[in-house]
């Protein structure tokens, strides 16, 4: 699915956001992808939504370097590719309907879409995405109106709508309710399970990436620290992850203890900033 | 990913240091600018004194009442009321055709900057991008920076006296503050669902159609309709160059000293204008 090879991002600041990833992804895959903030996670997955340019390195998109792609063929291959953010990637003004159905504007001719704002297309296919997230009633509501839980399950439905190979999910639980995070995590999970799609997921709860991925990947400063099965991933590890990063720390110390339940460690962390 | 870097000591210092002297500093400068201004634009109250201004106010103020209400000049004066409205309606509505197109250009969100643009190829950028958008920019200052009635003066020795070059003078000055102020509020509008629907393979038509205009909307029909309201005020000075409307009834019957007519006059604009409030009020609550 993807291959990086030698990955480097540096912003026209000067700040260079991930140093140097090596990195091969096969099809249908779930990878998890830790590490403590400001190590470069939501950047290498801007990088690889194909946002953003890499400084330096090969990106290889189903056995195709996406830097030789076209303006229209960079588009085509962006469909393939869906994208859960943290929070707030939804237009609040817009009923749910149009927010799930924006999923299509990759393969909608302008005049569609535009057909569609003021009678929408694909309803039924809307209601069926947002049924197989669990809130099908929420079809009409304006989505401002929603909580934040239900705004990703939104999120979530678009990318069904959208129907691509592979989904990154950007810290997808970091702004809702702890109790909900377990459920996002897993549903996500699971539909990506039942029609084979490739899932990355960028989390800041280690129990969460351990609980439910079979391959861990620790980020820290910009370069890849360790690409491992969970059962490997140890406090060891763990500590030379998060070193120097005293929230994280404490939070990987109550978790060790028994301190911490299960979903209270996905609350972002006081210094946690975004 | 935002940064904070945290202020260094050092800059903390002289940022307080400068901070102390700025309001003398701001103060001397705003009293010396007062002080030079009322000798060279010659206010001076004590001209109201002199001679017989203060009777040919008087001669103003009683000549407008009783105000001219037979039907017959009311009868008259509805043509002239309706074409004012129509003027600003008219000339809103150019400005508005203007003020999209030119105000999506001028947008450096949609045109060349940003994450939408990250890996658009260099000379595309700057083909389809930059050129574009300055261009843009440039019109829509010429367009602003000249007074309406100023465009009214020159678009009168065009097409001739009448409503049409108060549309017109309308439509251009308005276009480029229409224009203007659309590209700010673009501009301002949250990048992260434009970045997403980007991200998903959306072409640029269908970032500004589920992304953009969404967000801006509400702004854009709220300026609008102010803009609206400024136009029918415009439309009555744009008469005093023959450009039709209630403004061109002002003019003349000021010129024959009629200050009752003229006292209607401005009791029908002032309705006109208390009507427009009370509509565009109505639809920005409900827009809003």
């Amino acid at each position: 699915m993807y291959e990086l090879r030698g990955i480097r991002k540096v912003f026209a600041d000067g700040t260079v956001a991930v140093e140097d990833i090596s990195l091969i992804v096969g099809s249908g895959e779930h990878v998890a992808f830790i590490g403590p903030s400001g190590a470069g996670k939501t950047t290498l997955f801007r990088l690889l939504n194909l946002t953003l340019r890499p400084t330096a390195g090969a990106l290889i998109f189903e056995g195709q370097d996406v830097s030789a792609l076209s303006d229209a063929g960079l588009r085509r291959t962006r469909t393939r590719i869906g994208t859960i953010y943290q929070q707030q990637n939804l237009v609040g003004r817009l009923r749910v309907v149009h927010n799930v159905l924006a999923g299509y504007l990759g393969r909608w001719s302008a005049a569609t879409a535009l057909a569609s704002l003021v009678r929408p297309r694909d309803v039924a296919g809307a209601g069926r995405a947002l049924a197989q997230v669990g809130i099908p009633e929420k079809l009409w509501a304006r989505t401002d109106e929603l909580s934040g839980g239900q705004q990703q399950r939104v999120a979530i439905a678009r990318v069904l709508v959208q129907d691509p190979d592979v989904i990154l999910a950007d810290e997808p639980v970091s702004a809702v309710d702890p109790s909900l995070a377990v459920s996002i995590v897993t549903l996500l999970r699971d539909l990506s399970h039942e029609s084979r799609k490739t899932l990355l997921m960028n989390l800041h709860s280690v129990d969460l990436a351990l609980g439910h991925f079979p391959r861990i990947v620790g980020v820290r400063e910009g370069r890849v620290l360790f690409d491992v099965a969970p059962d490997k991933v140890g406090p060891e590890l763990l500590a030379e992850l998060y070193a120097g990063h005293r929230d994280e720390e404490l939070q990987l110390e109550q978790l060790r203890d028994g301190k911490v339940s299960f979903g209270a460690a996905c609350r972002p962390l006081p210094g946690f900033r975004k | 990913m935002a940064r904070f870097p945290s202020a260094r000591p050092a800059d903390r210092f002289r940022a307080s240091g400068s901070k102390r002297l700025f309001p003398y500093l701001f103060t001397a400068v705003f009293a010396a600018c007062v002080v030079f201004s009322v000798r060279e634009a010659q206010v001076d109250p004590r001209v109201f004194l002199e001679g017989d201004a203060l009777g040919n106010v008087a001669k103003f103020v009683r000549g407008m009442f009783p105000p001219k209400l037979d039907v017959e000049f009311l009868g008259l004066m509805a043509g002239p009321a309706i074409e004012t409205v129509q003027i600003s309606v008219m000339g809103t509505a150019i400005a508005i055709a203007l003020g999209i197109p030119l105000g999506l250009l001028a947008t450096s969100s949609l045109t060349w900057r940003g994450v939408l643009h990250e890996r658009t190829s260099r000379t595309g950028r700057w083909l389809l991008g930059v050129v574009p958008y300055a261009a843009s920019r440039a019109v829509l200052s010429v367009f602003r920076s000249i007074p309406e009635y100023v465009w009214a003066f020159m678009f009168v020795r065009a097409v001739g006296l009448g409503p049409f070059p108060g549309v017109l003078a309308i439509g251009v000055a308005y276009g480029g503050m229409l224009g203007k102020v659309y590209s700010e509020i673009l501009e301002n509008v949250s990048p992260r669902p434009l970045e997403t629907l980007h991200a998903a393979g959306a072409s640029r038509v269908g970032v500004i159609l589920y992304g953009l205009v969404p967000q801006a909307l509400p702004n854009v029909i709220a300026y609008t309709l102010y803009r609206w309201e400024c136009a029918i005020r415009a439309s009555a000075i744009l008469g005093f160059v023959g450009a039709g409307g209630l403004g061109q009834q002002i003019e003349l019957s000021m010129r024959m000293f009629q200050f009752d007519e003229v006292l209607t006059l401005l009791a029908i604009l002032f309705a006109l204008v208390a009507s427009v409030d009370f509509i565009s009020g109505r639809i920005r609550g409900w827009v809003a």
